[in-house]
């Protein structure tokens, strides 16, 4: 893992609305290796899913998009649309949330990933569904060749997700965004489609964007995590030191909200509150309503991005210090609720 | 599916049932085929007159009886071998020959204008939905729903007026006028300004460019003599071909691609020399000569497409058959159009139709008894249209817009396709199944005539002989009319139903 | 009148709040109810048709007045008078074009060929045709609504029974029973919505019946079967409410039509018969001045688009004030 093939810088993605601008995403910076696996996390409308389309170039057309986007040295947000489409699906691939309505429901399975490899080779379509069905074989679906004749609606969900990612990695991409790529399935298949997909994406060697909220998904598969509160990165660092070592209030609430088998039978504290508004953030830190470190700067200023005593490790917070000096930040949310 | 087939046309023959009897009932009900002999004076022949239709129509028999008496010849109709018989009018016309004659009055009359209205409607429809909340969306919205909102008399009592009389007087006398230039100038810069799109200053220069050019080709029309004896000639053919090549390639790939360009433009090309190398055959041609030569063209161009094709093999089929038919139909328009003057001189130069579906008695060659159908078609075919274009476009906007916004759809956009290809392929693709229904759904309704249109225009149509029928209360007319109208649309009905499993492989019939 | 942000802490209960009690800051809670007003009140359109319908309906019931109550104009659509200047209108709103100023003038509209005041008789007209719009817009949706939620709801024979009732009705055409009613009353314009609307009540039904459908098989209306709630209690406490919005945009959009299908049977002479009036009968008879009194064909057509365009575009608003896929983003 040495160069980076991507750099996002300062990105910010506004969308017009009857109430005003919604600001999703509000500078978010982070960059991505050769072959690495970065985990974007957050809970829903924390922006991770909006930035990911803004590298795709899928938002709508209202959607005002700034800030750099660097792929390969290339300008991905000044790109002619030319160019963005030969990179789409060809470098950087996506698969998406929900598999059932991801694939377009008149064509079968076969026809859908040719099609995919067609836009960027020019082949007979016999020769695409060749390749499809390798795909199709690659990530594990059984009588392949018969499969790729099907409709996505005889697929189940995991298979159906399976399906999406050869479609992905069928142009060999550098990067696979994946935007919650298990949420929408049985839990049994979550770990196999997570397999799969780390599986293939060694064969192609591609890095991976995994976004998802769910740090126990990251655990395994992650090199580095970046955590988003709010449409802004709040926390980046190595995986191992987002679990030992956080130093972000929010990220240590997350943590106490997931259930971990040597804490079996221990309670769990989730963090209070709801996520804020988009249209209306409260002033100061935007996590400060729910934070039980709360201070009196943090409801007037708003935190930046900076380094901490650990190295590559970086945190949005005035009071990171306190976090970590406790023994086990993840209680501080239990203190809270105490207090109640 | 064919246990579902029989089991929806048993159901439907039941309804079908049901149907006639409350039908049959309400006319019963609605009054008294006797009663127009109220006037007869002389008491004798009055007598007969009653005595005579009562015997022809079965009145003396009780109420029941005469529904199964009428029940009995109907089913004779679906029956194959057995005699259809639906009775005599009030005139002792056998109904059986009455709606042969209406049938296809109507299905002229309202099959160009239904097909037309769902191609354009469904064309402006998605360009709309495309072009979401733009000045021509917003156009198109509220065109739509003021058409939805005009009573059909109404427009066509305007049509006739502003569409037929002036528009003949002024072909008398084809001289360039201030509003007859005002309007030819502004339908071209609204023409041109909305499908040119973009920023609000284009499209005024657009518009204002298309406006200028438009009143100088009128200008150059009026004075070159063009409306007394219109025409477009080999040139000008040849031109709108090479455009059409281009807008087929465009249609179905990019015009960087080459390979389908030039197949496209060769299509175009020899469609032409076929057209004009049988110049002798077409000076009075019939039907049959004319699809002739329609399949030749299109066959020299699948094979041209076929033998240069190489790996777009299927899109050049495609875009070489979308060519031989926009060329067919040049050279047809062109053809017909060239007629005008004889035509005119024959029909008084009153050109543009008011009323009936052809001029009585008019012999002339195939040209000229074209042009005459369609000078008669032209005013209730634009009457019926800007009511069910207006649905269409509406209709299609909203599945548009519903499949723009679909999963999928980013999908293909994610894949890298072309704009087109995910326009095309993907989204139109799906926002076409509930129209094709819909359409299907329409053609078993307009079967049953446009009452309005055709009353306004004198077409005797299914329509008209529906109306003068409950008008006399002529029940076996009226009975005629209905079961011919709801047979009609139970079969579209299970065609609509049938055509949406076929386009969605999701829909099993069972 | 849009709704104002209803203040309201974050938070989920009062206990979690007291952490930061002095840290309340407004987010959007706004009912769904608000959400919808807000959203129609912003729709240009259907503002503008609401205007122009309501100042329809008043000029029309104010001026000749209804019923027993007199209006403010006062002549009469039935008697004749005098023949002025023709018959032609009256009424002057370009003030530069005979430098006299805006004026309404004794016939405002004009005359007919024996007389009356064609302003009386068009107010009429769109009394009758309002009056017989708006019977059939209540009457068909209350029929439709309970024939779908019944079918919906309990499906099996009673689903069966009233589709292919449904069925059955949409082949029966409305001019046999619009000609039954001529026949029976002379047209009285009021038996003759009731009984178009026990025909065109079915598209409705069937949409209902969609709606009722994929209701039954969501979360809260199994977690309200769980709960014991009677049927009753499920059909409008938890299913209605949720399809309100395709019933009051489909009622508009059914009034819309109404208003053309009761001109076209008036036109073809098996709607509302004279001596009484409404907007279609009105453009049938005068059709033939179009030449020598075109007046008389303009107005009572100019009155029906403005109805049908004015209904048109409220339902487009309620539609998109409903739809909560909706959210506008504008480019």
């Amino acid at each position: 893992m040495s160069t980076e093939i991507l750099y996002v810088n300062d990105l910010t993605v506004g969308f017009p609305t009857d109430d005003g601008l919604v600001t999703a995403v509000r500078g978010v910076s982070y960059s991505l290796k050769e072959r690495e696996v970065l985990a974007i996390v957050g809970e829903s409308g924390s922006g991770k899913s909006v930035s990911a389309m803004a590298l795709m170039g899928l938002l709508p057309k209202s959607a005002r998009i700034t800030g750099s986007i660097r792929y390969r040295n290339e300008e991905v947000l000044e790109m002619s649309p030319k160019r963005y489409r030969e990179i789409r699906g060809q470098n950087i691939a996506m698969i998406f949330q929900d598999p059932m309505t991801s694939m377009n429901p008149v064509y079968t399975v076969g026809d859908q990933l040719a099609e995919a490899y067609r836009s960027h080779h020019r082949v007979e379509r016999k020769v695409a569904l060749a390749k499809a069905v390798e795909m199709l074989d690659r990530v594990g679906i059984p009588q392949a060749k018969d499969r790729a004749r099907a409709y996505p609606h005889e697929f189940s969900g995991g298979m159906r997700q399976r399906a999406m990612i050869a479609m992905a990695i069928i142009n060999s991409p550098d990067i696979i965004i994946a935007d919650e790529p298990t949420t929408a399935l049985d839990v049994t298949v979550q770990a196999q489609i997570l397999e799969t997909l780390i599986e293939v994406k060694d064969s192609v060697d591609a890095a991976v964007i995994l976004i998802t909220h769910d740090l126990g998904v990251v655990a395994g598969m992650a090199h580095r995590v970046l955590v988003m509160y709010a449409g802004r990165g709040v926390e980046r660092a190595e995986v191992e030191d987002i679990y030992r070592r956080p130093r972000m209030p929010y990220t240590a609430g997350l943590l106490g909200s997931v259930p971990a088998l040597d804490s079996a039978g221990g309670k769990l504290h989730p963090i209070a509150g709801a996520p804020p508004s988009l249209i209306n953030l409260p002033p100061g830190c935007p996590f400060s309503p729910r934070c039980p470190l709360v201070s009196e700067r943090c409801q007037t200023e708003e935190p930046q991005l900076l380094a901490t005593d650990l190295a590559h490790h970086e945190v949005a917070c005035h009071n990171w210090q306190k976090v970590a000096e406790a023994a086990d930040p993840t209680l501080l949310f239990r203190a809270k609720a105490v207090e109640a | 599916m064919a246990a579902y087939i029989i089991r929806r046309v048993l159901a439907s023959l039941l309804i079908l049932l049901a149907a006639t009897f409350l039908m049959f009932t309400l006319v019963s009900v609605s009054g008294d085929p006797l009663a127009e002999f109220v006037n007869v004076t002389d008491p004798d022949q009055k007598a007969l007159l009653i005595q005579a239709r009562t015997e022809a129509l079965n009145l003396d028999e009780p109420f029941i009886a005469q529904y199964f008496l009428w029940l009995g010849g109907a089913v004779g109709c679906l029956v194959p071998g057995m005699d259809c018989d639906l009775g005599v009018n009030l005139n002792n016309q056998p109904v059986t020959a009455l709606l042969a004659d209406a049938f296809p009055t109507t299905l002229q009359l309202v099959l160009a204008a239904t097909v037309l209205s769902i191609v354009l409607g469904v064309a402006i429809g998605i360009i709309s939905a495309i072009r979401q909340y733009s000045a021509f969306d917003y156009t198109i919205t509220f065109a739509a729903f003021l058409f939805f909102s005009l009573p059909i008399f109404w427009v066509a009592v305007l049509l006739k007026e502003f569409g037929a009389i002036r528009i003949n007087n002024w072909l008398a006398e084809p001289a360039v006028t201030i509003p007859v230039a005002f309007v030819m100038g502004a339908f071209s810069a609204l023409f041109f300004s909305a499908i040119i799109g973009g920023s609000r200053k284009r499209r005024a220069l657009v518009g204002l460019a298309a406006g200028a050019g438009g009143v100088a080709v009128f200008i150059l029309l009026v004075a070159s003599g063009w409306f007394s004896n219109p025409g477009m000639g080999p040139g000008l053919v040849t031109l709108g071909a090479l455009a059409g090549a281009v807008g087929a390639t465009l249609l179905f790939t990019n015009l960087e691609n080459r390979r389908v360009l030039f197949i496209s433009l060769g299509t175009a090309i020899v469609g032409v020399a076929v057209a004009y190398s049988a110049t002798p055959l077409l000076t009075d041609p019939s039907w049959l000569t004319l699809f002739g030569l329609g399949a030749l063209a299109t066959a020299i161009g699948v094979a041209i497409a076929v033998i240069f094709g190489d790996i777009d093999r299927a899109v050049a089929i495609r875009a070489s058959v979308v060519t031989s038919v926009i060329v067919g139909l040049l050279v047809f328009m062109d053809k017909t159009i060239s007629s005008f003057a004889a035509y005119s001189e024959a029909v008084n130069g009153r050109p543009i139709a008011t009323i009936g579906s052809k001029t009585p008695n008019f012999e002339g060659t195939f040209w000229e008894t074209t042009l005459d159908t369609m000078t008669h078609l032209a005013l209730p075919t634009i009457a019926i249209m800007l009511i069910s274009f207006a649905g269409y476009s509406r209709y299609s906007r909203a599945s548009m817009l519903e499949v723009m916004n679909a999963d999928y759809v980013r999908t293909a956009r994610a894949k890298g396709l072309t704009e087109r290809t995910v326009v095309l392929r993907h989204a139109f693709r799906n926002a076409m199944i509930p129209i094709v229904t819909l359409a299907a759904l329409d053609f078993g309704a307009v079967i049953g005539g446009a009452i309005i249109t055709e009353t306004v225009f004198g077409w005797k149509g299914m329509g008209v002989l529906f109306t003068t029928a409950v008008n006399r209360f002529d029940t076996n007319q009226i009975m005629g009319v209905f079961i011919l109208t709801a047979v009609a649309v139970l079969i579209f009905n299970l065609i609509a139903d049938i055509s949406y499993a076929v386009l969605d492989p999701r829909i099993r019939l069972t | 009148m849009t709704s104002p942000l209803t203040p309201s802490p974050t938070g989920w209960t009062g206990g979690m709040r007291s952490a930061a009690p002095e840290r309340e800051f407004t987010i959007e809670a706004r009912t769904q109810g608000q959400m919808v007003r807000s959203r129609f009140f912003r729709h240009r359109g259907a503002m503008l048709g609401l205007g122009a319908l309501a100042f329809v309906v008043i000029i029309a019931y104010t001026s000749i007045g209804f019923w027993k109550i007199p209006g403010w104009w006062d002549l009469d659509y039935s008697s004749t008078g005098v023949l002025v200047n023709e018959g032609s209108p009256t009424l002057d709103l370009i003030p530069w074009v005979d430098g006299d100023g805006i004026s309404v003038g004794a016939h405002p509209f004009g005359q007919d060929q024996i007389g009356r005041d064609y302003f009386a008789l068009t107010m009429r007209g769109t009394q009758i045709s309002l009056m017989v719009a708006l019977v059939i817009g209540v009457l068909a949706t209350f029929l439709g609504t309970v024939a779908g939620a019944i079918s919906g709801y309990y499906g099996g024979a009673s689903e069966a029974v009233i589709m292919r009732f449904t069925d059955l009705l949409l082949t029966i055409p409305l001019l046999i029973v619009a000609a039954v009613i001529a026949q029976w009353t002379g047209g009285k314009p009021f038996l003759l919505a009731v009984v178009l609307s026990l025909l065109i009540w079915t598209s409705l039904a069937r949409l209902v019946r969609g709606e009722f459908l994929s209701l039954r098989e969501k979360e809260f209306v199994e977690a309200a079967h769980a709960m014991g709630a009677s049927s009753t209690r499920i059909i409008f406490r938890h299913m209605l409410p949720n399809c309100i919005g395709t019933i009051i945009v489909s009622a508009t959009l059914t009034i819309a039509a109404a208003i053309l299908i009761e001109a076209a049977l008036s036109y073809l002479g098996f709607g509302v018969q004279s001596p009484d009036t409404s907007l279609g009968l009105l453009i049938s008879t005068y059709q033939t001045a179009f030449n020598t009194r075109p007046w008389l064909f303009w107005w009572p057509g100019l009155f029906i688009i403005i109805i049908a365009l004015s209904v048109n575009f409220i339902g487009d608003g309620l539609r998109d004030a409903f739809d909560p896929k909706q959210t506008r983003v504008r480019a």
